[in-house]
């Protein structure tokens, strides 16, 4: 079943064809929280709010990317999120990455130092990510983590085209700075002056 | 970190390295920015970090998602259980009750404001002592109503009957017999024709009887009850969709 079929039928209030479309986003969702987090059990929360939101608005999806249309209510609950923790400064956000324990799946043709060293490269870049003013984060998370185009990712975020661009050359900028003051704490494969 | 060295190109050509390495730029920039990468080694060294940058942010893995984010819609509710859909009347109901108390609130207070005008009282029992000042000529029906206590006189007595018999000094008890609830505030004129020697005693109550008190006091009660259904339902409408 594609997903048009899919949305045509959740807007008319069948919960098993959304589900699907959760299957199908899920994971999408999930890392975006994560990255923007940095905080397992809060992007478990952000991505049950994004799939609850999004059925109760599904009626109001006017067709284009299901996709950015979907990012975008997750970033939202992401800066929601964000706001409670900055006021009530329930979590501070360079502590939120120490409670990541995800970690990547290991592939089939990696070696087990390989597998550790791409464990550690992640955690810095988090680290590093989380550095990052949230609009700046945001679209360096889309385009460069999760493959975005421009297009979507201006969608997202709401943005326009221009303001993606000069916020993802800030962001990797920012996040380039970020990796050179910490080089010694890279691992000598992935370091920047070699 | 590879810092410009001022120059206009410079600063111009690093503003679109982020996107020649997207090859998002059009010939135009493409070639300006390549020309100028052959000249400045500061803005090539700029150009390689940032793609090991973008290189290592492609490498970031995926994790799983820890459970399913599937969404559940309970079932409707039983025929005739308390819902959201049987609150729809809740909003107008309250409306109505919260415009009759205020409205009864209003008179109240504009009544009492009436009665008192003219008439210095502090916020208990008033009393006008003196002279000065007689019942309007009006007032036989509340002469009839006004109970009265005249001193060496057992009991209590109405005003007509104290007038009749020709007592000049009475006081106005402050409320009637329960038995006889007085509907109207006593009207009360300063006159000029001279001390009577009398003293008279007015309630405080701006002349509002129990059953008013009583109604504002239901009404008040209402509206909290409603607004808390109120409350209710919407939490309720809230948990309709729900995480699995």
């Amino acid at each position: 079943m594609d997903e048009q079929d899919l949305i045509s039928r959740s807007k008319s209030g069948d919960v098993e064809a959304f589900n699907l479309l959760v299957e199908q986003y899920q994971r999408m969702v999930y890392n975006l929280a994560l990255r923007m987090l940095g905080n397992a059990e809060a992007a478990e929360d952000a991505s049950q709010d994004t799939f609850i939101s999004a059925y109760k608005a599904i009626g109001k999806f006017r067709g284009g990317s299901f996709k950015s249309w979907v990012l975008r209510i997750a970033a939202n609950s992401c800066h929601d999120k964000l706001r409670v923790a900055r006021r009530y400064r329930v979590v501070s956000l360079d502590t939120l990455l120490l409670e990541t324990d995800e970690l990547p799946q290991a592939n089939n043709n990696e070696s087990p130092e390989d597998y550790a060293l791409r464990c550690e490269l992640g955690r810095f870049l988090n680290e590093g990510l989380t550095h990052l003013p949230e609009d700046q984060r945001l679209v360096v998370i889309l385009s460069d983590v999760q493959g975005l185009s421009y297009e979507e990712v201006a969608q997202a975020t709401g943005s326009s085209l221009g303001t993606v661009k000069s916020r993802l050359n800030r962001g990797r900028t920012r996040l380039r700075d970020f990796l050179l003051q910490r080089e010694e704490l890279l691992p000598s494969k992935f370091r920047l002056n070699k | 970190m590879f810092r410009a060295k001022g120059e206009p190109l410079c600063r111009k050509v690093r503003g679109m390295l982020s996107e020649y390495i997207d090859n998002g730029l059009d010939s135009e920039n493409k070639s300006l920015v390549e020309r100028h990468l052959e000249t400045c080694e500061a803005c090539s060294k700029e150009l390689e970090s940032l793609r090991m940058t973008v290189q290592l942010l492609h490498r970031v893995a995926e994790v799983p998602a820890p459970r399913s984010f599937t969404v559940i819609v309970p079932e409707p509710r039983r025929e005739g259980a308390f819902g959201p859909a049987s609150m729809r009347w809740l909003r107008p109901a309250t409306a109505i009750v919260a415009i009759a108390l205020v409205v009864l609130l209003m008179g109240d207070f504009l009544h009492g404001f009436e009665n008192n005008a003219g008439v210095n009282h502090g916020p208990g029992n008033v009393t006008v002592s003196g002279s000065g000042f007689q019942l309007a000529p009006s007032s036989v029906a509340a002469e009839q109503q006004t109970w009265v206590a005249v001193p060496g006189v057992m009991g209590e007595m109405s005003l007509a009957t104290a007038k009749a018999v020709g007592y000049t000094d009475y006081t106005v008890v402050p409320s009637p017999p329960v038995s006889q609830p007085i509907a109207q505030p006593i009207p009360i004129v300063l006159g000029n024709e001279g001390p009577t020697g009398a003293q008279v005693t007015v309630g405080g109550e701006g002349g509002v009887g129990w059953p008013l008190r009583q109604t504002e006091i239901g009404l008040g009660a209402a509206v909290f009850v409603l607004l808390g259904l109120m409350i209710y339902a919407r939490r309720q409408r809230r948990k309709k969709v729900g995480a699995r």
